[in-house]
């Protein structure tokens, strides 16, 4: 039998589950986990570890049947959704990004909106209505995939005292546009302005690759395929995984998703949250979100992002939702998630979840109260917590609130924090002790 | 105080235990600043090579700034920052949530969790993080502190046993002093004292200026005190005259230690207290150095416990941190009634590795994956762990029901915990700051037993 690579998941079911991690990522297997528990989440399919692994063993070429099995999902999508992918009509567009077995910085992260090209562009405004909303979806299409496929990298440039710097060039021209346009923020935009980004994003990609952007979606597709393959052997990735004993053998998944838009206006938004405080463990819903923003405006800090409580005033139903959701994960995975949601026109979508991280404080007392509240019992609430991790509670430590001035770093040999007045031998440190001065 | 060094040295011992931090310009995160600080649980910054100390001036330069002795800094040892000023710190909260994961961990853990500690302070701080008992009290440390370094070295450079025995008799009713103390911190739990095991070099001063000084005040010429010197300088002093090698050349230090232990025990036990002392024979390669040594010294504690009218429980028992005493562990096992693997020592010796010297090729092995983890660090279960193994094996065939642990560094490893938990150990000894971690690993390796899918992100 044909060994399978693509798993889809979508409307209420889904061909993986958490524990395929190995296989799925673990993006990849609970994404499948969420929509088999009936939470929304955007339809879609995930290219197992298998084909990357595949992939580098045939040198760089994809296994026999991939790329028929990943049309076939395609078309599945597109059926389920009601949208052609690359059509001028109700267009399918869709988010790429890398998932191996565990978390790895260095890897290939997203590639939104996946799908554009002067056609789809045309057939989004029709869908929507909404001429800005596209062209905002456009220009950051060609930003991600520039940098994150294409490799598109910073530029070095001279400042005017003469030393070199390595400046973004999108950076530049979304700061030149900005001020042509005499706008703050990248929401103040609008249509003309946008159009104008786009144009200048593609001479840039024309400039430094010597080709012209690629058009043709399934192009585009399989240009971020092998770029996230690719991204596995990248020198980040390596160091990472020797440095954490991650076998190379491991491999990242692919996952394609259909695109949900929180930048379609101010009934749309993106934020992520932890069902519980990561820094305290107190249990309380804990996050932000930003409006009419997609995913990577949040963590990239463009805009000050609000805290979730906002969301309640802002759009109660919305936020019931959220709530509803945080807790049904919480009660399933029996831990505290991590999750990442997208709100579309007031519908809200799920698009990730995973164990969230966490001091060693709140690791204590999250495994100690989901025991009281019976989640847990008491062997898997002792194995929750990593005794190294103690380390960070048994010693006073620097207030986070104080302001200090940091003169010099050295090594952190030895761990806590010291207030005490300076001393050059052991012989005075005695005597001042004798003394009874303890500073 | 902050405590502003190049680097530290065994000297400093008495000045870094009362300061709250150590700052060093020289030295890694297993220099002697580093290794005792973390010993006890008191921050260090090491290695900061901006800092620039002026000793005439009393003052060091960093980064632009001036910071003059008497000036207030704030170290954060688990960062590396140095700041100026007090800064607001957080106390450490260990009721409530942590103590009900604790209580957990102890009902789970079948590894007994005991501490290494030379000082009552230190036994008191591992008795409030859950210590039960010590498992290495080092004697040497109780040598360095104040004046009693004064009589050491006059017994050190006196010519006869007899002269010796007069300085020794100064010493001793300070340490005794030591092990009272000690001994009430822990309330009843077992105490292991191991009798002294530096070679006595490291008592005398090194520097031209401090062995000058030292003559005058002891009243010799210089010249004796470097001829003295001279004659104790070895080519290498960790195969040198240390451990119970030392204790047979020159019985009268050990019978003055063993001395202080039952006099400190038994005026306890007289006035009701239980108490469990372990006599501890380091080094010891072949039985005969343990039989040489163990008969002088029953002898010894039961003169004092015939002269105070007491009858304590003691054990006699020994240190495995040479292979060949591993190799004969059925051997030793007739005599020691207790085995205490010192797997720093045995890491050395079974590598045949220094671990003051590794540091030019060490680093480079555990980058380029010769050795896949730092031996010192984590045990290394195939060579060392072996060996442990089979001292363990040899041992209990010889004398049944023989305890046994370890107080190597690596007592307060979780890799290392999890490891002496799976061969069969009876307690693992760790600094007092580790104690919390040891207990809680010595539960996940029970929780861990037959469960591959559970894999240990510390190992």
């Amino acid at each position: 039998m044909k060994k399978k690579y693509v798993y889809f998941f979508g409307s209420g079911g889904a061909e993986g589950r958490t524990d395929m991690k190995a296989l799925l990522g673990g993006k990849g297997a609970n994404i499948a986990e969420m929509t088999n528990l009936g939470i929304p989440v955007p339809p879609g399919f995930t290219i197992s570890t298998e084909a990357c692994n595949e992939y580098f063993k045939n040198n760089k070429r994809y296994p026999e049947g991939l790329w028929d099995e990943v049309e076939k999902n395609l078309a599945r999508l597109e059926e389920m959704m009601g949208r052609k992918f690359g059509s001028n009509s109700q267009p399918l567009l869709v988010s790429v990004r890398s998932g191996a077995r565990a978390s790895m910085p260095g890897m290939m992260d997203t590639v939104l909106n996946l799908g554009l090209n002067k056609n789809t562009l045309k057939g989004i405004i029709e869908m929507t209505g909404n001429e800005r909303f596209a062209y905002d979806a456009y220009r950051r299409f060609i930003t991600m995939f520039s940098s994150v496929v294409l490799g598109i990298k910073k530029k070095k440039k001279k400042t005017e005292n003469g030393s070199e710097v390595e400046i973004n060039q999108f950076e530049e021209i979304m700061d030149e546009v900005k001020k042509k346009y005499n706008a703050e923020l990248d929401t103040d935009l609008d249509v003309e302005a946008l159009k104008l980004l786009v144009e200048k994003y593609k001479a840039v990609v024309k400039k430094e690759t010597g080709k012209d952007f690629p058009e043709e979606p399934k192009e585009q597709l399989m240009m971020s395929v092998n770029a996230v393959f690719e991204s596995w052997n990248n020198q980040r990735a390596i160091t990472y995984r020797k440095l954490y004993s991650i076998p190379d053998n491991w491999g990242t998944a692919v996952n394609v998703q259909t695109m949900v838009f929180g930048n379609m206006g101010d009934t749309s938004g993106t934020g992520v949250a932890f069902t519980r405080n990561p820094a305290t463990g107190e249990k309380k819903f804990y996050g932000e979100f930003l409006m009419n923003a997609q995913g990577e405006d949040v963590v990239a800090g463009i805009r000050t992002p609000q805290s979730i409580d906002e969301l309640k005033e802002r759009m109660p139903e919305v936020y019931k939702s959220l709530v509803e959701i945080y807790q049904k994960l919480e009660n399933h995975y029996k831990d505290m998630q991590d999750i990442e949601f997208t709100i579309q026109d007031r519908k809200l979508y799920m698009l990730q979840t995973r164990t969230g991280k966490r001091t060693a404080a709140a690791a204590v007392k999250i495994a100690v109260e989901m025991v009281k509240e019976g989640l847990i019992d008491k062997r898997t609430a002792i194995l929750r917590v990593e005794p190294e991790q103690l380390d960070q509670l048994l010693h006073p430590t620097v207030d986070p609130k104080a302001k200090v001035e940091v003169i010099a770093k050295g090594l952190p040999a030895s761990p806590g924090a010291g207030i005490g007045k300076v001393v050059f031998t052991a012989e005075s440190a005695q005597e001042m002790s004798s003394k009874g001065d303890i500073g | 105080m902050i405590l502003v060094r190049q680097e530290t040295s065994p000297e400093d011992i008495g000045g870094m235990n009362v300061a709250q931090g150590i700052l060093t310009v020289r030295g890694g995160m297993t220099s002697h600043a580093a290794v005792v600080a973390r010993g006890m649980g008191k921050c260090c910054v090491a290695g900061c090579k901006d800092v620039n100390i002026d000793e005439e001036k009393r003052q060091f330069r960093v980064n632009g700034n001036i910071v003059k002795e008497g000036d207030w800094i704030t170290l954060d040892g688990s960062t590396g920052n140095i700041m100026l000023g007090k800064i607001k710190l957080i106390q450490p909260e260990l009721s409530g949530n942590f103590a009900q994961l604790m209580k957990w961990a102890d009902e789970i853990r079948k590894l007994n969790v005991r501490t290494n500690a030379d000082t009552p302070h230190d036994a008191q701080v591992a008795r409030n993080f859950g210590a039960e008992g010590i498992g290495l009290c080092r004697t040497e440390h109780m040598f360095f502190e104040g004046k009693r370094i004064d009589a050491v070295r006059e017994m050190i450079l006196s010519d006869t046993e007899k002269e010796r025995r007069k300085a020794l008799s100064k010493i001793l009713p300070m340490q005794k002093g030591d092990f009272k103390e000690i001994f009430k911190v822990m309330d009843g739990y077992p105490v292991t004292i191991r009798l002294l095991d530096p070679p006595l070099h490291e008592f005398l001063p090194h520097t031209e200026e401090e062995i000058e000084a030292l003559a005058k005040e002891m009243n010799v010429s210089i010249e004796k005190l470097k001829e003295k010197s001279n004659s104790l300088k070895e080519f290498n002093p960790m195969l040198g005259h240390r451990g119970c090698r030392l204790g047979i050349t020159y019985p009268e230090i050990y019978e003055m230690q063993v001395q202080a232990i039952f006099e400190a025990a038994c005026e306890l036990a007289k006035n009701g207290k239980k108490i469990e002392p372990e006599i501890m024979i380091p080094l010891v390669g072949h039985i005969n150095e343990l039989k040489y040594t163990k008969e002088r010294l029953i002898k010894v504690a039961d003169e004092v416990m015939e002269k105070l009218g007491v009858k304590i429980k003691y054990m006699v028992g020994t240190m495995i941190e040479l292979p060949r005493a591993a190799i004969t562990a059925d051997k030793i096992a007739a005599e020691a009634e207790f085995f205490s693997f010192g797997t720093n020592d045995l890491t050395q010796t079974t590598f045949g590795l220094s671990r003051d010297d590794a540091g030019n090729f060490l680093p480079f092995y555990i980058e380029n994956k010769i050795l896949p983890k730092d031996p010192f660090v984590a045990i290394d279960q195939d060579g060392v762990g072996e060996l442990i193994k089979m001292g363990v094996e040899k041992g209990r065939a010889a004398r049944a029901g023989l305890k046994v642990g370890i107080c190597g560094e690596h007592g307060g490893e979780p890799s290392s915990v999890e490891f002496c938990h799976k061969i069969g150990l009876n307690y693992v000894s760790c600094s007092p700051f580790r104690v919390p971690i040891a207990r809680l690993a010595a539960a996940h390796a029970v929780l861990k037993e037959g469960r591959a899918d559970i894999i240990s992100t510390t190992a």
